[in-house]
């Protein structure tokens, strides 16, 4: 064997220049995959999440940083009462309230007015004091058996008429009119004191049917809602009307007066040669009512969704749409079968009112034109629909009073929610390892968290507008964070595609780079070896 | 007796229950075709054939989501232009002209699919391209096309995974997008691609088992290729004929046990354990609660004089419209009071015509954005300076090369 290769023409012995380069060749070749290559493949592959305060995220999903109380303040103005005795009343009224009381999260609290005359405005601005929500206003009146109320129904002020010998008498710790009052007190509040414990205990809490219809027919709160008002017809008048003039007129007032609230836009069409839909039920006329019929169940299909442009696609937030139904005069005057209604409301959508113009005998026709005053009706009701629609409560009977209570239900309504986002985008970060964090969400995520705080301090101390400002503000930072448009997760690839991907690209390179280096490495060790 | 009481208590329990948990306010529908070409005639023909079906049980088109990625109507090998038809009778053009197409042609891609599943769009995409569903809503998810052993080909370029959509659906649980979900799909394989959904409220069914094919039902000899597949077939073929107005009480169960696999020629697959109260309770649901749109009108009656009625609502607008009145008349007076003395005997009439042009007045044009916006000169600036570099490092470059 020996022999035969002592034989063999050997190749000539390498010099050690050659050595030298080969082993230089190849440490650079691997200095460039090590310094270069992972580092960029890793750059490359890796995928950016911005670092979430996790556990602060799941507290305020779990309510655990925050427990929303609403002390209601309610002013006492007793002008005709020595200072000592209103002292007294207001305690033992106070007592009696903290006795009837239930939900503790929500609770009424009593003062003293300053001055007599602070009738709260709904758009009272904040200054640090707490809102008032209501004024009560001690007005002595002689022979009454007993005290009466009656709501002011243009102000937040409820005025108690009692005969002056109803005083509270010192010894008693109980009067009648500290009963009543507290009774009162209790009676405006109940409907929004059932609200906010349904909406706090995560709608686990029985409802009594008329707040449990209620809640479901609102829209979902936004700060930017679309009117839409459509005028409908199935022939060719009436082909215009005085929309301007009537929103302005009917509905600006309402509009303004939710402000605080929410910000409204306001879109109008009309359209003629409206058809019903071909399935639809058509009205059937009915001799005793001398008026063509809707049946209430069939009312569902009176809005043709297929064919009338109801498109809702403007801008972002909803659109509430209201349509106006003028009805041929062939089929006039129309209306609903069981009580003779012309309106409806349709949940979560619109509201719809028949608007039935008086026709002459001799020739049947719609007028042409619809002036503000034969509007006044239809938007006199979709004045109705709206408060109904944005989820205005319905009892204390003074407007001021219900759209305070709606500040309320929506600050109570959007704190949870946005804190309960939170609690989703903390669950899905941990869950799903391959969706990207870019940074602009652990922004959105601080901002939500320290607006989420802040409104839950104003809540506390009862600045209830600042409350749902901030809660706004949380909110929408919320939504944003969890719905960035760069956290969509990585198409999911599994591990054996992975390999296929790699190895091609891997195999042909790798395969020499990894014999030459192992070469290298025997060469060397012998090398030290024969040292 | 004792059984009478107990079946009493049952039932009561059951009335209980239900209401409860039936529940929604809204319905959505996702209708996606994901493959293109002339010869997958099939595929945008069930869709279409669905879409009609949902739209004819009352869910309006602001709420379905119909994604179709090729345009049969107008193919040039159509030799009916403008419509498409998914049975060979040609009784109904399902193209008709009124439909609303949301995503068409290369719009439809996995990546829009799951952001809109997920919502995470841009700002400036229109409300008709979104799901818009809340955690009232009812939402309808259907598929078709071709797939495979847990995946679904889009487009003939790219694939969804079974575990991508169910993440998107974890998602949209997560975020409360939906209250309870149908999820059917029609494909080869169909039932692989609902195995790894995790987020409850889901009932799943599918066309075919694992190493299964979808078969298509017939072909119409004049249009020259398949026109609907059969599975999806005879699904239609129940909802046309049993469920024939938006108040049918038929349920998923009935719509389930109508499969007929000799008909399907393969095995349909149902999946319930996601839903709560399993099997039992899923089969309980109407088929409109996903295939319908809920409406639960209320009239008004104008009699009522309860708390919150039209009525009791009608005097508070007008006092708060009366009072808004005066405070405008009130600030206009002063003001021109303030302004001018001598005017204060203006006429009411004159005041009224004031309040409304001074509304006008307020109304603001907006025009056209002025485009010159950008400091031109800074963009000069910058442009100048990277020739000069690029310029510098050549002749850098030849000198040195040079020596």
């Amino acid at each position: 064997m020996s022999s035969k290769t002592s034989t063999q023409r050997v190749p000539p012995p390498e010099k050690p220049e050659t050595t030298r380069t080969r082993f230089k060749v190849i440490a650079a070749f691997w200095a460039v995959i090590i310094f270069l290559g992972l580092p960029i493949w890793w750059k490359t592959t890796s995928i950016y999440r911005a670092h979430l305060p996790f556990q602060e995220m799941v507290d305020w999903a779990d309510a655990k940083s925050c427990r929303p109380v609403f002390p209601l303040e309610i002013q006492i103005a007793a002008p005709s009462v020595p200072d000592l005795e209103a002292q007294l009343l207001l305690r033992t009224t106070q007592h009696t309230l903290d006795d009837l009381n239930e939900f503790s999260a929500h609770h009424l609290r009593l003062k003293l007015a300053e001055d007599g005359d602070n009738t709260g405005d709904i758009r009272e601005e904040v200054h640090g004091k707490p809102d008032t929500a209501l004024t009560v206003r001690l007005v002595p009146q002689d022979n009454l058996p007993i005290p009466r109320s009656e709501l002011n129904l243009e102000t937040t002020q409820l005025d108690v008429f009692y005969s002056p010998n109803q005083s509270p008498i010192p010894s008693l710790s109980n009067s009648p009119l500290s009963t009543f009052i507290a009774g009162e007190l209790q009676r405006l509040f109940s409907e929004e004191k059932a609200t906010i414990a349904h909406i706090l205990s995560n709608g686990h809490t029985q409802l009594s049917e008329n707040i449990s219809r209620r809640l479901r027919r609102s829209l979902k709160y936004a700060d930017t809602y679309h009117l839409a008002f459509s005028l409908f017809t199935p022939g060719p008048a009436p082909s215009s009307w005085e929309v301007q003039e009537a929103i302005e007129g009917y509905l600006s007032p309402l509009l303004e007066a939710f402000s605080p609230i929410s910000n409204f836009t306001v879109d109008t069409q009309v359209q003629l040669y409206a058809t019903f839909s071909p399935t639809a039920p058509l009205p059937e006329f009915d001799e005793s009512q001398s008026a063509w019929t809707l049946k209430q169940e069939d009312l569902s299909a009176f809005v043709n969704a297929a064919e009338w442009p109801l498109s809702p696609s403007i801008g972002s937030g909803p659109t509430i749409n209201f349509l106006l139904y003028v009805p041929d005069p062939s089929q006039s005057p129309m209306v609903v079968k069981e009580n003779t209604a012309t309106s409806w409301i349709i949940p979560q959508w619109g509201g719809v009112f028949l608007l039935n113009p008086s026709l002459s005998n001799e020739n049947p026709s719609n007028p042409p034109h619809l002036s503000k005053d034969s509007l006044r009706p239809a938007f006199m009701t979709f004045s109705h629909q709206l408060l109904t629609l944005l989820g205005t409560p319905t009892t204390p009977t003074s407007l001021p009073l219900r759209l305070q209570t709606l500040i309320r239900i929506r600050a109570a309504t959007l704190l949870l929610s946005a804190s309960s986002t939170m609690g989703s985008l903390a669950r899905l970060t941990e869950s799903l390892p391959s969706i990207p964090i870019p940074a602009t969400v652990a922004a959105s995520v601080s901002t939500t968290l320290s607006h989420l705080s802040a409104a839950c301090t104003h809540l506390r101390e009862g600045r209830f507008s600042a409350a749902l400002d901030n809660a706004r503000v949380a909110e929408t930072e919320a939504e944003r964070s969890f719905f960035e448009k760069s956290m969509v997760g990585q198409v999911y690839f599994p591990d054996e595609h992975k390999v296929a991907v790699y190895l091609p690209l891997l195999g042909p390179i790798g395969v020499p780079l990894v014999v030459g280096l192992l070469k290298e490495i025997k060469r060397i060790i012998k090398g030290l070896k024969g040292q | 007796m004792q059984l009478f009481l107990r079946l009493l208590t049952l039932s009561f329990l059951f009335l209980c229950i239900l209401p409860a948990s039936t529940e929604h306010t809204s319905n959505w529908a996702v209708l996606v075709s994901t493959s293109r070409f002339w010869f997958n005639y099939r595929h945008l023909a069930n869709v279409l054939s669905l879409y009609r079906t949902v739209k004819r049980l009352g869910i309006p088109d602001s709420q379905i989501i119909l994604m179709l990625p090729d345009d049969m109507a107008c193919n040039p090998r159509n030799a009916f232009p403008g419509t498409v038809y998914s049975n060979a009778d040609r009784a109904v053009d399902l193209y008709g002209d009124n439909i609303e197409v949301d995503y068409r042609g290369y719009e439809v891609t996995v990546e829009n699919f799951i952001r809109l599943l997920t919502d995470r769009l841009d700002e400036d995409v229109p409300h008709s391209k979104r799901l818009g569903s809340d955690a009232g809503s009812n939402v309808l998810v259907y598929m078709t096309g071709h797939g495979g052993d847990q995946f679904l080909k889009f487009q003939d370029a790219e694939e969804i995974g079974a575990w991508d959509l169910a993440d998107a659906f974890g998602q949209m649980w997560e975020k409360k997008r939906y209250h309870e979900l149908l999820f059917m799909i029609d494909t080869c394989q169909a039932n692989t691609m609902y195995t790894h959904f995790y987020s409850p409220n889901i009932v799943a069914t599918g066309s075919s088992e694992l190493d299964q094919s979808s078969y298509s039902h017939h072909a119409d000899n004049d249009v020259g290729v398949a026109v609907i597949d059969r599975w999806t077939y005879y699904v239609l073929e129940f909802l046309e004929t049993q469920v024939t107005s938006a108040n049918s009480k038929l349920t998923l169960g009935d719509l389930f046990d109508s499969y007929d696999e000799s008909k399907i020629h393969s095995q349909p697959g149902v999946r319930w354990d996601l839903f709560p109260g399993g099997e039992k309770e899923g089969r309980l649901r109407t088929l409109v609660d996903f295939f319908g749109n809920v409406q639960n009108v209320e009239v008004e009656n104008a009699n009522a004089t309860d708390p919150g009625s039209l009525q009791e609502d009608l005097i508070e607008i007008t006092r708060l419209v009366e009072k808004w009145r005066k405070r405008d008349q009130e600030y206009l007076t002063t003001r021109s009071d303030a302004s001018n003395q001598s005017s204060s005997g203006t006429s009411q009439s004159n005041t009224e015509s004031q309040t409304l042009s001074s509304y006008f007045s307020q109304r603001k044009n907006v025009g056209p954005a002025k485009m010159d916006g950008e400091n031109c000169w800074q963009k000069r600036l910058v442009g100048v300076s990277v020739l000069g570099a690029c310029a510098a490092a050549w002749f850098a470059g030849s000198i040195l090369g040079r020596t």
